[in-house]
């Protein structure tokens, strides 16, 4: 069972706008206190994984064993170059986060903000809490980096298969839109590369990225989490 | 046999087990369509089938859980083909087992979530199910189950369309967590009330954890219903590696005898169940007897997360209603649903247990708003609702969209209402009001409005709803105009409560109406009636002394034990609103300060007083546009952020909230510099960013027609055509959504809507706003209003 004790604070603040030195004022970390604890009450982290064989990777596309759908794209595909196996995991901080956010919506706009973003940053965390949940059970390997749907050239319409090949709407309520986005809307699915011998680092990052000359995230000065 | 004489013939009902693992053991290849086997491999599944009917299974569930038009999409096969293959299979198992068997259509949630927090509609949930429905019934089905559902709302769909579409028996089942809730929250005891109020055959639990796991949800749904239980477990928990279930058949069956008590009735296994598991179970039960509970449920009401049993005085808002409200009807007229929630929100706040929601007014589409009403409430509150309408189509429409059981307000002695009325109550499983009056008005005597109340009540028992579930309102008349009739109103509550037992209601504040001190009255008034036997005070609960007067009565009554409930509202707790601390004494503290540091309150207080001395517009220009214009730079130049420029804004709002307020009640109209309408484009579901952008329109004097997210093409386009607006501000987050976007803007091109279109969100570029022909690309909620004024020529 994944729990988290505190939202990280200064991540929240990031996403806010907050950059370098600046630090909010005392006014929105009184909201922020609020927030937390709103947040803290509500969030029900849960996690579903599966571990698959990688069958085959031609740079365009990784196929997996038991698995009806293939994980298409050059990125992915470099991500998993050298990966035995690879993990494909979904995690959401459930329905009642987005009802809390819902109602700050209606009573206190700037709450709203804050409480979205601090939800965003727990999101994280609870990725970091399953990912540690995973390498408890799945043991001797090396591991790469979360690789999400959407992320570079990984197409984002394979969230439907994603989330059926792992169950999750059943396990763990998590569901995906016509427009493949994920609902409840704090919630992450990710894929990440197993090797018995040790990956070369994975690069990271918009220089690496092979739609850093299109992307839109990038022309207004600002970054996906590839 | 049908499913009726089933339940009355045999001591138990066995269902059948898992599907899937017993699929894959025979070829289905993981990712595949499960239900396409039904067509593919039909021997395969009249094989499982069979092997569970010999295990000892009564009911077999046709292999059709995903068999819907959205699920079934990827494998290519239609709903009617994948079911009537499925139902085939299971007659032939039946044929061959030579048993006397039923099967039994099984459906699953569709696989995606409803809103408020997916995007599917109920009338689109209530679609899908109704093609598997009438496939179902064309291919010969004996029963309809739905099961692992998570969700009321889609299970609620999903049962009308049932009931509307077939006569078939219905059973339910849900799928619940250890925190005793489903994901999206749903309890037991609502899941209860709904379902047993809506008419199906069983209601139980399945899937999700194992017998042991389960027991303590099945014992407390043994409280809430008189139907037969079901019971239908997983194997215990599977092992996250070899996704092993952990609980062996004989350990299974021990287990599952164990619920007998509780009065179960129906027995079958889930997720890594087998034949094995239903053997087991089907021996171990063979000496055992049906405990048929019948537990005593009380008058109670619920929404999907929380019920209220009218066990004491429990106080319904009375707030949401445009009567005599000037500020309410114009929010009605504008389709301002924020302010139906804020009123919501406040009256929850203030200690409402149940709100009432009536939105008729002339010059609005009653049945559109209650709809849309209903559905906000029920999306950001977890209280039951009252629906108040004096028009039966109104009504049948908050019934059918309302998630949980609801009171329905009301019906009266006359037999024309009587008629309409309670067949919807008996419909749609709610609770009614009935107020003692009939063609012939509100007779005098407490003695008559008696004897209307027990005449509603026998109609409402033969139209089969549950005496609980009948609440009378025996009417307050004002003191003012008949003084008399105060004590007969109070004589006849007690005679209802004692005489017939029901739970009373009663709107208290029209007690004092044309009188001087009207809180005094009310209050004594309500408190008189309390005394009488009064359960459900209709008031406004923000008038503290009319809450404080129901907290008052239960400590005196020992209703609240230990004072528990009346300490924690008025005791000790000084540290709340601690005054804001600030450098600036109160009294010197002007507007631009309190928008520059977020006091709301202040900003409020101030332009209150700003009021008496100064013109309004000379307040909007010349304090609020100037303070929110610094605190605009402050945010361009990277001295403040967005919380900090979204704080400033929502005072600036609160203070415009004061002039507006002002304006409304005075009777000239507001400031309005133009309409401008919002939405977030249709796919899209994060809306942050669009309702910043509001809030800032709204602070420098725009009206924002307010469309919300996941907006269809269609409704944009009628609201800028209605509105006749000049601006259109279209919002997008994910690359994903960008279509809709686009679609949207080439709607209201092709039908030459005169107006100009502005876009945001966080990926878009200037250049991708050109190529699909957007006017403006605002970088910001800031720019947004740079735009706005330059269109509307400022």
């Amino acid at each position: 069972m994944i729990k988290i004790e505190r939202i990280d604070r200064s991540e929240a603040f990031r996403y806010l706008g907050y950059k370098g030195n600046s630090v909010p004022d005392d006014k929105i970390n009184e909201l922020a206190d609020i927030c937390e604890k709103e947040l803290l009450s509500v969030i029900q982290p849960k996690l579903v994984y599966r571990v698959f064989h990688i069958l085959e990777n031609n740079g365009d596309s990784v196929r997996l064993t038991d698995c009806g759908f293939s994980l298409d794209g050059k990125d992915i595909s470099e991500h998993l170059a050298g990966c035995e196996k690879a993990v494909l995991m979904a995690c959401t901080l459930s329905a009642g986060t987005d009802r809390v956010i819902r109602k700050a919506e209606v009573t206190d706009m700037t709450k709203a903000f804050i409480m979205d973003a601090m939800a965003s940053a727990a999101t994280e965390q609870v990725c970091n809490a399953a990912e540690e949940e995973i390498f408890a059970n799945v043991t001797g390997y090396f591991r790469t980096w979360r690789f999400s749907p959407g992320y570079g050239d990984f197409p984002i319409d394979v969230q439907r298969d994603f989330l059926e090949i792992l169950n999750a709407p059943k396990q763990i309520g998590l569901c995906a839109n016509e427009s493949s986005l994920l609902t409840p809307r704090k919630s992450v699915t990710a894929v990440i590369g197993l090797s018995e011998t040790e990956i070369p680092r994975k690069k990271r990052g918009c220089g690496s990225c092979r739609m850093k000359d299109t992307c839109a995230f990038r022309r207004r000065g600002d970054r996906c989490e590839f | 046999m049908n499913f009726n004489e089933l339940l009355q013939n045999r001591e138990f009902v066995f269902l059948d087990g898992g599907m899937g693992t017993m699929l894959q053991a025979r070829g289905l290849k993981p990712g595949a369509s499960p239900e396409a086997m039904s067509i593919e491999a039909p021997d395969v599944l009249v094989g499982v089938h069979l092997e569970y009917l010999k295990a000892g299974a009564d009911i077999i569930y046709t292999n059709t859980f995903g068999a819907n038009r959205y699920k079934l999409t990827e494998c290519g096969y239609s709903v009617d083909e994948a079911i009537s293959a499925a139902v085939k299979n299971v007659r032939k198992a039946i044929e061959l087992s030579g048993k006397d068997a039923l099967a039994a259509l099984d459906i699953g949630p569709i696989g995606q979530l409803l809103e408020p927090t997916g995007s599917l509609t109920f009338d689109e949930a209530y679609d899908i199910f109704k093609e598997q429905i009438e496939a179902g019934v064309r291919a010969g089905v004996d029963l309809v189950v739905f099961e692992t559902m998570s969700d009321l709302y889609e299970l609620k769909a999903a049962v009308l369309a049932a009931k509307e579409n077939s006569e078939l028996p219905i059973i339910c089942t849900m799928t619940f967590e250890e925190n005793m809730r489903t994901f999206t929250g749903c309890s037991v005891p609502s899941m209860a009330l709904t379902l047993e109020g809506l008419g199906v055959q069983a209601v139980g639990v399945n899937c999700s954890l194992g017998p042991d796991e389960l027991y303590s949800v099945m014992e407390e749904l043994s409280r809430w219903t008189t139907l037969p239980l079901i019971f239908k477990p997983n194997a215990g928990l599977p092992d996250p590696v070899t996704n092993k279930y952990n609980v062996s058949p004989e350990e299974f069956a021990e287990s599952m005898v164990k619920t007998v008590p509780l009065g179960v009735k129906i027995f079958g296994g889930c997720c890594g169940t087998t034949p094995d598991y239903i053997r087991a179970t089907v021996n171990k039960l063979s000496h055992k007897q049906y405990t048929k509970q019948s537990p005593k449920i009380p008058a109670a009401v619920c929404s999907s997360s929380d019920t209220v049993v009218i066990d004491q005085p429990r106080i319904i808002g009375e707030r949401i209603n445009p009567t005599g409200k000037k500020l309410f009807k114009a929010a009605l007229l504008k389709g301002d649903i924020d302010y139906i929630l804020g009123q919501a929100i406040e009256q929850i706040h203030a200690g409402a247990d149940i709100l009432d929601v009536n939105v008729g007014l002339p010059g609005v589409d009653e049945k559109q708003m209650m709809v849309t009403a209903v559905k906000a409430i029920q999306g950001v509150t977890d209280v039951p609702l009252q629906l108040d309408s004096t028009i039966p189509e109104v009504m049948e429409a908050a019934l059918r969209y309302y998630n949980g059981k609801p009171i329905v307000n009301s019906v009266n002695g006359e037999e024309k209402s009587l008629s309409t009325v309670l067949p919807l109550v008996k419909k749609y499983g709610a609770a009614v009001v009935g107020l003692t009056l009939d063609e012939n008005g509100i007779p005098k005597t407490a003695d008559e409005r008696f004897a209307i109340a027990e005449r509603i009540l026998n109609r409402a028992l033969e139209y089969g709803i549950r005496r609980e579930d009948v609440f009378i309102d025996c009417l307050t008349l004002t003191a003012s105009a008949e003084q008399e009739g105060v004590m007969e109103t109070v004589r006849a509550l007690h005679r209802v409560k004692t005489e017939l037992g029901l739970k009373t209601v009663l709107g208290v504040s029209n007690i004092s109406f044309g009188l001087p001190n009207r809180e005094l009255v009310n209050c004594n008034f309500l408190a008189m009636a309390l005394s009488n036997g009064l359960d459900l005070p209709i008031i406004n609960p923000n008038v503290a002394s009319m809450t404080g007067a129901v907290r008052a009565y239960k400590l005196l009554t020992a209703i609240d034990k230990n004072s528990v409930e009346f300490i924690s509202a008025y005791g000790g707790d000084n540290s709340a609103p601690k005054p804001a601390q600030s450098a600036v004494k109160a009294s010197d503290m002007t507007l631009a300060y309190a928008i520059e540091n977020g006091l709301k309150a202040e900003g409020a207080r101030i332009t209150e007083e700003l009021l008496a001395t100064v013109d309004s517009m000379e307040i909007v220009n010349e304090q609020l546009i100037p303070a929110l214009d610094r605190a605009g730079e402050q945010f361009e130049k990277g001295k403040i952020f967005l919380p900090q420029l979204i704080l400033s804004a929502s005072v600036a709002q609160a203070a415009f909230e004061v002039i507006r307020r002002k304006m409304i009640e005075s009777n000239s109209s507001p400031v309005c510099k133009g309409k401008v309408v919002l939405a977030t484009v249709k796919g899209d579901i994060h809306d942050i960013g669009k309702n910043i952008v509001k809030v800032l329109l709204e602070n420098y004097g725009f009206e924002v027609i307010d469309l919300g997210k996941d907006v269809e093409y269609e409704a944009v386009l009628n609201a800028a055509v209605e509105h006749k607006v000049k601006l259109v501000g279209l919002s997008a987050l994910m690359t994903t959504t960008l279509k809709s976007m686009e679609e949207t803007i080439a709607l209201l091109r092709a039908n030459n809507v005169d107006c100009k279109i502005v876009v945001g969100g966080a990926v878009l570029t200037p250049d991708y706003a050109e190529k699909i022909g957007a006017d403006f690309y605002a970088k910001d909620a800031k720019e947004t209003v740079d735009i706005a004024k330059k269109v509307y020529g400022e």
